[in-house]
């Protein structure tokens, strides 16, 4: 045997075995997926809008699986189902975090939930990106990133901006009514609001509350119409909306101006007595939020998935849209640093910015809130039409006033 | 928040009348579950959860164009069935008023998932012709589909009432609950009086969750809303009697609507139940 | 009727062999057994398993607590209560103001929430217990509107303002190695105290009281039972083990709510887990809380989540079907173990049955009782109208008279079950006109009823010993008062039925089974109520022989009865009602002779010169 030949055969040999090993290895670590956790209120009170949530999360998974994953690897969601109650989602995130030991989280849906992820993720030490939180107060975790932009002053920041469309608007009001529902991150905004209203010169005729899960809207209707106030703003959130308009119209009244904060999305827009209600939004179907990078592929497949799951409601707007978001923000946070470790996201994170579909998010404010970005939309025409700052509507659209 | 507001007269009678309104459903719901109660030694969660698959199934025949009043046809005679099956299946099992709670609540569980199959999480909402009408006496607003309800209670409450007590299945009914073993030896066809009482209580059932989906949105985690007013209406004027839910759910009703009308509207329930609390202390035998 | 005796030799023999190994069982398991499992799932977080684990263990033991200290009081005494919410949420909500408002260390909050909650039980308890007729349904719904009044109340002041409470900012003690097991640890407290509570209540005198006001609460009352006291003691235990439990959870949580805690749902899922578990056993909600969190925790993955909501109505459907009294009843019935017949058999075997001693010769002839001008009118029927009547010491007294003529009326005011509208009653010198009825028991009267009312759902010894237990007899402990109950059993020949259940029973054997009772709280009065109503003729005689040695026992006798012979043969002196009003007195003989009783009874005139017929018919539809 020629012993050169035999070396080079043999580092031939081992250089093949070594890249064929190589390969492979990196196959089967390829194939090994990234394993996202989170919870949903898939059942319980909290089910209609959780499962808008849900569409959304599965679109984003597999956008991002056909574009070959995060760092090679593909993503999967490992969902549960918290039942709408807090202390359930508190321990699905400790069951997800140490026992199924999920390398990234995602948030769940609304206030109380988010709270338990955020003790849980606090503990851990996990980046938590949460699409629903209503109270930025109470975001004291450095490591939890909004996707709802509301700013870290909503209370103040968005009636302002309610009442700026309101003061450009044909018959900017004189007198407000106030009523609201208790529900923690409703109320705050309405006690903001009647703040704000006070600091610009208005006039409260009219401050009522009402419990969360209250049926009877009927004695409130009835008040409101006595005060007989030029603009009404209706703390509302869930079923409140529909409540209260099928109240005001049985008793055939019809607000001059009147705004939602937190309406079911859908309902409220197919209502005829809702015409010309005003409400907040981040995002609608129309230009120029269908401009954002990713905006007009995601709304064509959403309204694929929600007709599919038979929702009466499949335009795309606020729940949707701060879900979408949220897939965003996680996605740069991990392709930025390509790496899945939570403190280098959240490090990353509050220096960066992120393009998301509305628009760039920057996340250095208190409780890593960044700008307010709510804008007012209203019910023309049985469609919800931005008509708030002048910058986001579209085709001339402007504020009506009955 | 604004401490008292005295109302207008106009305010108050308003109120007063939605308050009405309101108390006549929670009698309406209150009835097939009171006699269930009382009868039948049944304490029927799922009674709440037929209400709403009822309701539901108006609204989808609705959407397919069938009027809602017209739907009652299909519907009631359903319910009826359902209930006097499911009842006769339970009948072969002895069953304590306690045990009928844990039961119906499983059945309240197994509806509501079949609900949200079917019609998703989202809420739902009726739009009858009835919904646009109303009729306006001296400045007051009496919007039809609560109108409706209020009729179909009163009737239907009264029509118990008759029953109960002037035909000879009402006495036998009311014997049978104050002492069976007696009743049975006088001859009272028991097995048959109970699938026909439960068969009624579930069309009773059906029929306020029509009355439900012409004047509420649905949505199926709603159906636990009810539970805890309209127990109270039923328990308040004692389990087994006709006219009592009605009456129970009014004064409830009117209480709440006469204090959301003068001051805070998170106030209501402490009045309502507070007076709840009052009426059973002083007069803790029997109040309607 | 055999007086009871057993024979000696071989069986006395096994019997104390049998005495011994029961003396060494003698030490109870439960508390063992539940101290036990504690301490080993105290070192759980020690085995480094998933913090999760110790989370989800939180959560049942934390409904362990809730659903067995709703148990203590509703399930035992079955005042069926739908408030469980408000003594929850009134303990979280302590916990979370003292923590965020005046931060107080969360530990120090516990002991606030738990005497808070039961602050509120003892405050509701003492008004509601009062009133007479709030049982049942009426009593779940006052505690249903205590709910969501406190709901109410603080949503809208600034305990809560609609706002939640955060306690985000509270720091976690160091119990446990993390946080969930700090949590887990505290509830596993919490669960062992509630266990060994429900265990212990139980097994004494409270609990047998409890279970009595369960089946029969007047029974339970006039037969020396504290009812209110029992009632408001059980329901304050319950509300703090609740309120213990809704501090913990507080910090839990994190975040407090009112929408979370003053609803139905908290209340309706203990009545549930109770009801799985069963109710009378100690254990019972325990299993059913573990049962029911694991239930609705396994179908959390996403796609099960809808389909697990009917899985587990499926579930619990299925389980009440086939076992109406709950989960544990059952598995006790297919792994039976030897319960409380080791320590009644002993005691039966062991003791050669002594016929009781006589009590101290009484001086006959005293005045026992004294009623002076008793009245009662119920609604503007005056049941009776004014009646002296004396009772001698050591006789046996007929109280005859025809229907409605007031005798059990009579009965009822002696006893304490009603309140006279007018007069007194002296008993020993003492007076016993407002009494509680339950006073008057342990002062030392007794009686039966016309038609038997056993507590259900204990068996003819149980029944027998709650009268020891709870009588003017003294054996306090239960123990010792089922010793006492066998001897009397024997008394009265039911000792074979010892273990059986009133049900099994026929009439006559209830009647026996009302006289044990009767003797077994060594009464000095004795009121039976138509004894021999439904008897056969030999029956009859026996209970008459009965009746006789009660009173050779030294207690003294009222006999209410229609027999006239029984009551020619066997009573000192007669008196006579009609309407209420005292007709006639004086030796039998001589009183059934009177003109005016004759009248009374046969409701026609009395043709003299025709002796009385020796079986006197009643008055029809008097």
């Amino acid at each position: 045997m020629d012993p050169h030949a035999m070396t080079r055969r043999t580092v031939l040999g081992a250089g093949l075995a070594a890249m064929a090993t190589a390969s492979g290895l990196g196959r089967g670590q390829a194939k090994q997926p990234i394993r996202i956790g989170s919870t949903l209120a898939l059942t319980g009170p909290l089910s209609a809008t959780a499962q808008i949530h849900r569409i959304v999360g599965e679109i984003y998974i597999e956008q991002v699986n056909r574009r070959g994953g995060w760092l090679g690897r593909p993503l999967e969601w490992v969902l549960r189902d918290d039942q709408s109650k807090p202390d359930l989602a508190r321990t699905l995130y400790e069951q997800l975090v140490t026992a199924d030991k999920v390398d990234l989280l995602m948030g769940p849906y609304a206030t109380g939930a988010i709270l338990s992820a955020m003790g849980v993720a606090q503990r851990y030490n996990k980046v938590l990106v949460h699409h629903t939180f209503g109270i930025p107060s109470l975001a004291k975790y450095e490591m939890a990133f909004p996707a709802w932009s509301l700013g870290s002053e909503p209370a103040t920041t968005v009636p302002n901006t309610l009442f700026d469309a309101l003061a450009n608007g044909p018959k900017p009001p004189k007198t407000v009514a106030v009523v609201t529902s208790k529900f923690p991150s409703v109320q705050f905004m309405s006690a903001g609001a009647r703040e704000v209203l006070k600091k610009r010169g208005l006039t409260e005729v009219l401050f009522l509350d009402w419990e969360f899960g209250n049926r009877e809207f009927g004695p409130i209707a009835n008040r409101v119409k006595d005060a007989n106030p030029d603009f009404v703003w209706v703390g509302a959130i869930g079923l409140d909306g529909n409540l209260l308009l099928d109240a005001m119209k049985k008793i055939e009244y019809v607000p001059p101006q009147h705004f939602y904060l937190y309406p079911a999305p859908g309902p409220l827009v197919s209502l005829p007595e809702a015409r010309n209600a005003l409400s907040v939004t981040i995002f609608e179907e129309q230009p120029p939020f269908t401009g954002a990078p990713g905006a007009a592929e995601f709304i064509r497949i959403y309204h694929e998935r929600a007709s599919a799951a038979k929702l009466p409601d499949i335009s795309v707007e606020v729940q949707a849209a701060a879900s979408y978001t949220a897939w965003q923000i996680l996605d740069a946070g991990v392709q930025a640093t390509k790496s899945l470790d939570d403190k280098a996201i959240g490090t990353w994170l509050r220096a960066n910015r992120v393009e998301t579909l509305q628009g760039k998010l920057h996340f250095d404010g208190p409780g890593n809130y960044g700008d307010d970005l709510m804008k007012i939309k209203q019910v023309q025409n049985g469609k919800w039409v931005v008509v708030w700052p002048k910058e986001f509507t579209y085709g001339g659209a402007a504020l009506q006033a009955g | 928040m604004s401490g008292f507001a005295l109302p207008s007269a106009t305010l108050l009678a308003q109120s007063i009348l939605s308050g009405i309104f309101t108390g006549a459903l929670y009698g309406l719901l209150g009835l097939g579950l009171s006699l269930s109660w009382g009868l039948l030694r049944q304490i029927n969660l799922a009674h709440f959860a037929f209400a709403f698959l009822a309701a539901y199934l108006c609204y989808q025949l609705a959407v397919l164009g069938v009027d809602p009043l017209l739907s009652l046809a299909l519907i009631v005679p359903a319910f009826f069935a359902l209930g006097a099956a499911l009842h006769a299946a339970m009948a072969r099992f002895s069953i304590t008023p306690l045990n009928s709670l844990l039961l119906t609540f499983g059945l309240t569980g197994i509806v509501e998932a079949v609900i949200q199959a079917i019609w998703t999480a989202d809420f739902r909402k009726l739009e009858s012709a009835y919904g646009a009408h109303r009729f306006k006496i001296a400045g007051l607003f009496l919007p039809v589909p609560e109108l409706i309800t209020l009729l179909v209670a009163v009737v239907l409450s009264f029509g118990t009432w008759a029953v109960l007590h002037y035909t000879d299945f009402g006495k036998t009914l009311r014997a049978s609950a104050e002492d069976a073993p007696i009743a049975r030896a006088f001859g009272i066809n028991q097995g048959r009086n109970a699938w026909l009482l439960a068969g009624t209580c579930s069309a009773l059932a059906a029929v306020a969750g029509v009355c439900l989906a012409l004047s509420f949105t649905l949505a199926p985690s709603q159906i636990y809303a009810w539970i805890g007013v309209v127990f109270a209406a039923v328990m308040l004027g004692g389990p087994g009697r006709a006219l009592a839910p009605l009456a129970a759910g009014v004064v409830i009703g009117v209480s709440e609507a006469v204090t959301m009308a003068v001051t805070a509207p998170s106030w209501a329930p402490l009045v309502s139940f507070t007076l709840l609390i009052a009426i059973l202390l002083l007069r803790p035998g029997r109040v309607a | 009727m055999s007086e009871g005796r057993t024979t000696s030799g071989p069986v006395a023999d096994h019997a104390v062999a049998a005495d011994a190994i029961s003396a060494a069982r003698r030490l109870p398991h439960a508390p063992i057994a539940i101290v036990g499992a504690a301490a080993v799932l105290a070192f759980l977080p020690a085995l480094g398993l998933p913090a999760f684990y110790d989370s989800l263990l939180y959560l049942i033991l934390s409904w362990i607590v809730l659903a067995t200290s709703w148990n203590i009081f509703s399930g035992y005494a079955g005042y069926f209560s739908f408030g469980h919410g408000a003594f929850f949420g009134t303990g979280l909500y302590t916990s979370a103001t003292l923590m965020a408002r005046f931060d107080w260390p969360f530990l120090w909050t516990l002991p606030a929430a738990a005497a808070c909650a039961c602050l509120l039980g003892v405050a509701l308890g003492a008004v509601v217990f009062r009133v007479k007729g709030i049982r049942g349904e009426v009593f779940a719904l006052l505690t249903l509107a205590v709910t969501f009044v406190l709901g109410t109340i603080v949503g809208n002041t600034p305990l809560d303002g609609g706002s939640g409470v955060s306690l985000a900012s509270v720091p976690i003690p160091r119990i446990g190695p993390t946080p969930p097991a700090t949590f887990y640890l505290l509830a596993l407290a919490a669960a062992t105290l509630a266990l060994l509570l429900s265990w212990r209540i139980a097994v004494s005198r409270l609990g047998a009281g409890l279970f009595a006001i369960h089946d029969d609460e007047d029974a339970a009352e006039v037969m020396g039972v504290p009812t209110f006291r029992y009632k408001l003691a059980a329901l304050a235990i319950s509300c703090a083990l609740a309120g213990l439990a809704g501090g913990i959870h507080a910090l839990f949580l994190n975040y407090v709510t009112v929408g979370e805690v003053f609803t139905i749902a908290v209340p309706l899922t203990v009545v549930l887990m109770s009801v799985l578990g069963g109710t009378r056993h100690w254990a019972g909600p325990a299993v059913g809380a573990v049962i029911i969190t694991l239930l609705l925790y396994s179908f959390t993955a996403a796609d099960l989540a809808v389909a697990g909501k009917a899985a587990v109505g499926v579930i619990l459907i299925a389980a009440i079907l086939f076992m109406p009294d709950g989960i544990l009843p059952r598995a006790q019935r297919v792994f039976p173990r030897g319960k409380r017949p080791p320590l009644a058999r002993a005691a039966v075997a062991s003791e050669a049955p002594r016929t009781p001693a006589p009590a101290a010769t009484v001086a006959r002839g005293d005045v026992l009782l004294r009623a002076r001008g008793v009245a009662k009118s119920f609604r503007g029927v005056r049941a009776l109208a004014g009646v002296d009547i004396d009772v001698r010491r050591g006789e046996i007294l007929g109280l005859l008279g025809p229907n409605g003529s007031g005798k059990s009326t009579f009965i009822n005011l002696v006893s304490g079950r009603l309140v006279p509208t007018a007069g007194s009653i002296v008993f020993e010198g003492r007076e016993l006109t407002r009494c509680a009825a339950y006073r008057i028991a342990r002062a030392g009267v007794a009686r039966t009823y016309q038609i038997p009312r056993p507590f259900r759902h204990f068996s003819v010894l149980d029944n027998v010993a709650l009268a020891a237990m709870f009588g003017g007899g003294g054996a306090a402990e239960p123990a010792a008062a089922r010793r006492d109950a066998m001897t009397w059993l024997a008394f009265t020949g039911l000792q074979d039925k010892a273990h059986a259940q009133p049900d099994e029973l026929n009439l006559h054997q209830r009647k026996f089974l009302e006289l044990a009772r009767v003797l077994a709280a060594r009464p000095r009065l004795v009121m039976l109520d138509e004894v021999l109503c439904g008897l056969t003729a030999s029956e009859m005689d026996d209970a008459v022989a009965l009746v006789r040695r009660i009173r050779d026992q030294g207690a003294t006798v009222i006999f209410v009865e229609h027999v006239l012979h029984a009551v020619m043969a066997v009573t000192d002196r007669v008196v006579v009602l009609d309407y209420g009003v005292l007709l006639a007195a004086g030796p039998a003989a001589e009183v059934m002779r009177r003109p005016e009783v004759i009248t009374a009874y046969l409701g026609q005139p009395y043709l003299p010169g025709h002796p009385p017929d020796t079986e006197l018919a009643e008055r029809p539809g008097a």
